[in-house]
């Protein structure tokens, strides 16, 4: 079988584990537990007719003490930046973060997560915010792992960049 | 390895592995029993693959081969990762690789409580930085809150002088807008832009205490008339003058000296050069285009080329000509503003979807 390895990366409390409980194990907490290091969980889906094992890697989040590993990027096929619309300093990691991989990696297949849009009235991140994400020309989803919102497409979303074309039905 | 060694690497839950030649990695200590169900039984060869164990070795096998190949000494950590044991305990391990009497060596430790004080430091790091970030985001919104009540109150007392005379809402609004540009292009501070932004519309406030007959002349005014009509800028600073507000102390400044001139000839004090303020020298240029270019109910608009040729005539007499050139470098920010800006959008949109386009 098909197996891609991706990253969840971001800046720190931005929703990266809970995205990955929610679609692995269908499981959300409100409570912020930092990750420190690595977690690693598979999952299977199907992509047309393609079966596709997506090995999901949990980086810890970038904050000023933190930072990602080049290590840790090896053998990537696609990765999931993840933004928290409440917090505009997220935004900006999200960008350095991307910017970074392009430079290290080159064109890699990447979604962007507006993760918390069950908080959506608190958010900071406008449309020029989301305009110059959508300009990057990757895919930009608004999701919530406490609601299950936009999870699955964010994850298909990605593994969907990840199957040659002519696999898919 | 003696009974002593393997009792401490117990204690540490360390063990450590030798490479062999096909890249198995064999035990040179006691196995502890937190790492027997992630290693598959060994065949004859008593050696393991832990890069199938553990997947995230994959991501650190090259380096630790180019540590091993370089012979070093010194270990070389691989970082911190977690997996699941077989009570759904999450199990923090780490691996360091050096080279020890002709041996490639891997060390594999359970952290323990080592991660658990690592994690709860750091928890409580990122607590503090989630509150410092909310707090900050809460500063800045609430700011931004008092400086649209700041302009909304400018607006609206800029607005009692549109009443008497013929300038129009969009126009002070594009008077700040024009202001906020030069302000950005010259490397102001956001919150000095912000203020002009504000400031510059009520640059004729003081037209109010003008009288109708000569405020609403419709014909050329005579001396005493035009005397009478310089008042507006003592008058409008006098209004202004007073408080502690930043946005008025500029205002101040503008309303007073908008119409001084670069060589000194203008008033009410007769400054020249940069003993005008900055703030009214910028709202002179962009007061004087935006009149020339847009229609009065007693004068038609002027083509732009034609209006920027006699601009740049009274730059160095009557402006700033370096702020000219400015002015000038910036036509494009400024013609959005004046293509955007007009009665029929201003009606449409609220002045903070304008003041987003544009800004």
């Amino acid at each position: 079988m098909l197996q891609k390895k991706i990253c969840l990366l971001g800046a720190f409390s931005v929703g990266k584990t809970s995205l990955i409980q929610r679609y692995v194990n269908k499981l959300f907490s409100d409570k912020y537990l930092t990750t420190v290091g690595v977690k690693i969980d598979k999952k299977q889906v199907t992509v047309g007719s393609t079966d596709l094992t997506l090995i999901v890697w949990d980086i810890a989040g970038e904050d000023d003490f933190t930072s990602i590993r080049s290590a840790h990027l090896r053998g990537l096929s696609g990765y999931i930046v993840v933004i928290d619309g409440t917090r505009k300093n997220s935004f900006d990691v999200a960008l350095a973060l991307h910017k970074r991989i392009k430079t290290e990696l080159g064109d890699v297949a990447a979604v962007f997560a507006l993760n918390k849009a069950d908080l959506k009235a608190q958010w900071v991140i406008n449309h020029e915010h989301i305009h110059a994400l959508a300009q990057l020309s990757y895919p930009v989803i608004e999701t919530s792992a406490k609601l299950d919102q936009g999870v699955e497409d964010l994850f298909m979303g990605l593994a969907r960049q990840l199957v040659p074309e002519n696999s898919e039905v | 390895m003696s009974s002593f060694l393997s009792s401490i690497c117990r204690n540490i839950n360390l063990i450590a592995f030798t490479r062999n030649p096909i890249g198995q990695f064999t035990p040179c200590s006691a196995m502890p029993d937190w790492l027997v169900f992630f290693l598959v039984k060994p065949e004859d060869t008593g050696s393991y693959n832990l890069i199938e164990a553990f997947p995230y070795l994959s991501c650190f096998i090259e380096d630790a081969e180019q540590h091993w190949q370089a012979k070093c000494a010194e270990p070389l950590s691989s970082g911190v990762w977690i997996e699941i044991d077989e009570l759904e305990h999450e199990l923090p391990l780490e691996a360091s690789v050096m080279y020890l009497d002709g041996q490639e060596v891997l060390l594999l430790q359970q952290l323990g409580e080592k991660y658990t004080q690592d994690l709860s430091r750091l928890q409580q790091v990122r607590n503090g930085l989630l509150t410092q970030e909310m707090l900050e985001s809460e500063v800045k919104r609430r700011t931004l809150e008092i400086r649209k009540r700041e302009e909304e109150i400018a607006i609206k007392l800029v607005s009692l002088t549109s009443l008497r005379d013929e300038e129009t809402g969009a126009h002070v609004r594009r008077i700040g807008l024009y202001a906020a540009v030069m302000a950005k292009a010259l490397g102001w501070s956001s919150e000095a832009i912000d203020t002009i932004r504000v400031a510059a519309p009520m640059h004729d406030i003081g037209k109010i205490g003008i009288p109708d007959r000569v405020l609403r002349k419709t014909g050329v005014l005579n001396d005493e008339e035009f005397n009478v009509m310089k008042k507006h800028t003592e008058i409008g600073a006098n209004m202004l003058r007073g408080t502690k507000i930043p946005v008025l102390a500029m205002a101040v400044d503008i309303a007073l000296n908008h119409h001084e001139r670069w060589d000194g000839t203008g008033y009410p004090q007769g400054l020249a050069g940069e003993k005008i303020p900055i703030s009214a020298r910028i709202t002179t240029i962009v007061d004087i285009y935006d009149a020339l270019v847009h229609e009065r109910v007693y004068k038609k608009a002027m083509p732009e080329d034609e209006a920027l040729g006699l601009m740049q005539d009274m730059a160095g007499r009557h402006l700033d000509p370096h702020l000219m050139a400015v002015f000038l470098s910036l036509l494009p920010a400024m013609r959005r503003i004046r293509l955007e800006v007009t009665e029929e959008n201003e009606e449409r949109s609220d002045l903070e979807e304008t003041e987003e386009v544009c800004v």
